[in-house]
């Protein structure tokens, strides 16, 4: 115990001595998840913003006055009061987005309409650019209005208005902000949260044993008589340390980014919509996540001669990870399959997301526990036999 | 006393050690039926050229590799089945060794002393001492970093000698190292023996050899060809130096691999 406690304590040491690392481990993951996310949540709220209260700009001709009040009601627009426009230079402004809409009605519009049973349909010509959000939004808002004077005039047309009506729509949007704001961690953190204790679990590990290999050093750490079980045990409790510190500096740079990134401007988004309990499985979680995450990179370095070779050995770990974690962010709903649990990373990452979206399994939660935990020990034990091993040792 | 006796050790070549060694053989013999006797008190020299076995049979020493038959004892300790307690009575030292850079001498110190076991006290006797004796005082709180390669060459001896051994094995002791700094070295070594330590040292240099060890053991193809003081040696071989023994016996072990 006394020795594991040493060679632990040194590992932690090593780290906190030096203000490069702790600056690239503990400080830079939360500051750059803060920076990126705060920033990018202001741009799409920005362009959002933008796109909802901007005036579409409209070039019309022999517009009705019913579809103009109609208009004047459903959108935000502005008419174009320069000269006419030929239809190759309106074609030309909508194309480059000076014009959001083009809007030509036959001269007789409304006479022609009324004169339906006698005469030929009026013309109705719309132009716009599906490239432009803009336009798009104002084409989308024009067709509503055009939708409902159809439907009026044709129930006027009838004889029996009743026989046009179907159903009466009344649509509310009934969003509940916890279950909006839960889907935005279940998405992101998962995937983040994989990435940054991979990167900082990379970020020491091969130094701490490779990097005992390549200096030569651990021989002489291994003619001490200390067990080598306890040297294995030794590094990766304090690699697995550093690496929770350091996913932890990333965990606070997603909270504390959340409310720019989800623009839930006025009220903070609440990271309180998870309670206490939810927090301690998110740590256990996290803590089984680190503990193998830790012990596959101990065991890669172990195998490396040189922390080059290491950082290299481990790219492949790292994209199976990165990949589990996007799979997850991207690939839509949680398994509560019992056998998926089984699977280390995934098992997890699949059981984070899914309770961060209030779907908490306790069977799922505790095959995964003890499953990682198990691949855990499995690669301790493997690692205590490759600090036993000469070959790996001392290989030439 | 430290005995070696009848020891082997085989390595199995990869692929790629197969090409550098140009062989087509899996099996490596590193060490081939090697047994000497070194005591306190003396330095035992094994000389030999590149790839003749020497830091295998120094690792085997040291416990930190198991030779396949024959057993080595420390002060009557058997290094095989009581590695641990044959290791509170031996140090390991090689010139190839690198200090991390982020610790200071005192903490790499304080460091090494726990894992061997040292009271406090204790540890700070020898730390005063050994500091003194190398002229580490004034650099005890500077990271190995900012040290120069002779000032890193002399704490890595220091905190190998945490634990007061017995028995002191150096691979190539000056191997790399600048005049004075060697010369730091092989006092400290002269002086060591001295104070009673039964040294082994390792090295492929003839006149590090003829300064340093009372004892040689001329080591090729991992078998020991010849041994005894230097003296002995050439009048066994009836040569004027150990260096007329040396190639002489180089010339034979070249021509039983042709024969
Ligand atoms: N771990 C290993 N795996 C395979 N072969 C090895 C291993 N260690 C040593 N050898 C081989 O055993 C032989 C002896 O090597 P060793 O390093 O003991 O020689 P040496 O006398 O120390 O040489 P040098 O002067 O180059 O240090 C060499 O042919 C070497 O390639
Ligand atoms: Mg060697």
């Amino acid at each position: 115990m006394r020795n594991i406690w040493t060679v632990f304590k040194k590992e932690i040491y090593r780290v906190f001595s030096d203000r490069r690392l702790i600056l690239t481990l503990f400080i830079m993951p939360g500051l750059a998840i803060f920076l990126i996310y705060s920033l990018m949540g202001n741009i799409i709220g920005a362009q959002e913003t933008q796109v909802s209260e901007y005036e579409a700009l409209i070039y019309t001709e022999n517009m009705p006055a019913e579809i103009k009040t109609l208009m004047d009601e459903s959108m935000h627009y502005r008419l174009y009061d320069g000269d006419a426009l030929d239809q190759a230079t309106s074609e030309q402004k909508v194309l480059e987005g000076e014009l959001e809409l083009v809007l030509l009605f036959d001269e007789d519009f409304t006479q022609k309409v009324e004169a339906y049973q006698t005469n030929s349909l009026p013309d109705i010509e719309v132009f716009y650019n599906q490239a432009e959000q803009r336009s798009l939004r104002a084409y989308n808002l024009f067709n509503g209005v055009l939708n409902h004077y159809h439907e009026t005039t044709v129930i006027e047309r009838l004889s029996e208005p009743s026989d046009y009506q179907v159903f009466d729509l009344q649509t509310q949007n009934i969003m509940d902000e916890r279950a909006f704001a839960a889907q935005g961690f279940a998405m992101l953190l998962p995937m983040l949260i994989v990435i940054f204790l991979f990167a900082g679990a990379m970020s020491i590990g091969p130094d701490a044993i490779a990097g005992e290999k390549e200096r030569g050093t651990i021989a002489t750490l291994l003619v001490t008589p200390v067990q080598r079980r306890d040297i294995a045990l030794g590094k990766v409790l304090s690699l697995s340390v550093l690496a929770l510190l350091s996913a932890l500096s990333s965990f606070i740079g997603v909270v504390l980014s959340l409310p720019n990134l989800m623009q839930m401007d006025d009220t903070m988004p609440d990271v309180s919509i998870y309670g206490m309990s939810d927090y301690l499985i998110i740590l256990v979680l996290l803590m089984v996540m680190v503990l193998f995450i830790v012990a596959i990179i101990a065991a890669v370095s172990a195998y490396a001669k040189t922390i080059k070779e290491a950082s290299m050995l481990i790219m492949p770990f790292y994209f199976l990870a990165m990949i589990v974690g996007v799979m997850n962010s991207f690939g839509g709903d949680v398994s509560h399959d019992v056998i998926t649990h089984l699977i280390p990373i995934y098992g997890p990452v699949n059981l984070l997301s899914g309770m961060l979206r209030f779907e908490y399994q306790t069977v799922n939660f505790m095959v995964t526990v003890l499953s990682s935990l198990g691949y855990t020990v499995l690669l301790i034990a493997l690692l205590n036999v490759m600090f036993k091993s000469e070959r790996m040792m001392f290989q030439k | 006393m430290l005995s070696v006796e009848d020891i082997k050790k085989t390595f199995t070549l990869s692929k790629k050690q197969m090409k550098i060694e140009r062989t087509n053989d899996k099996k490596k013999v590193a060490v081939d039926h090697l047994s000497f006797e070194a005591r306190r008190g003396e330095i035992y020299g094994l000389l030999g050229p590149n790839g003749a076995g020497k830091t295998t049979a120094l690792r085997c020493i040291s416990t930190l590799i198991k030779p396949d038959v024959g057993t080595i004892k420390v002060n009557g300790v058997d290094t095989t089945h009581h590695a641990a307690k044959v290791r509170e009575n031996i140090a390991f030292l090689t010139s190839e060794l690198k200090l991390d850079d982020h610790f200071t001498p005192n903490y790499l110190f304080r460091y090494f002393s726990a894992l061997h076991n040292v009271e406090e006290q204790t540890m700070l006797e020898r730390k005063k001492m050994l500091f003194n004796r190398f002229g580490i005082d004034q650099f005890q709180e500077v990271k190995i970093a900012d040290l120069s390669t002779g000032m890193k060459q002399k704490i890595s001896i220091a905190i190998a000698l945490v634990h007061d051994p017995d028995f002191i094995i150096f691979d190539e002791p000056t191997n790399g190292l600048d005049i004075l700094t060697a010369k730091t070295v092989i006092d400290y070594l002269l002086e060591m023996r001295d104070a009673g330590k039964g040294i082994i040292i390792s090295t492929h240099i003839l006149s590090v050899v003829e300064k340093l060890c009372d004892r040689v053991g001329i080591i090729i193809d991992g078998a020991l060809k010849a041994e005894g003081t230097i003296d002995a040696v050439c009048q066994t071989h009836n040569h004027d130096t150990l260096e007329d023994v040396f190639f002489a016996l180089m010339q034979d072990a070249k021509g039983d691999e042709h024969a």
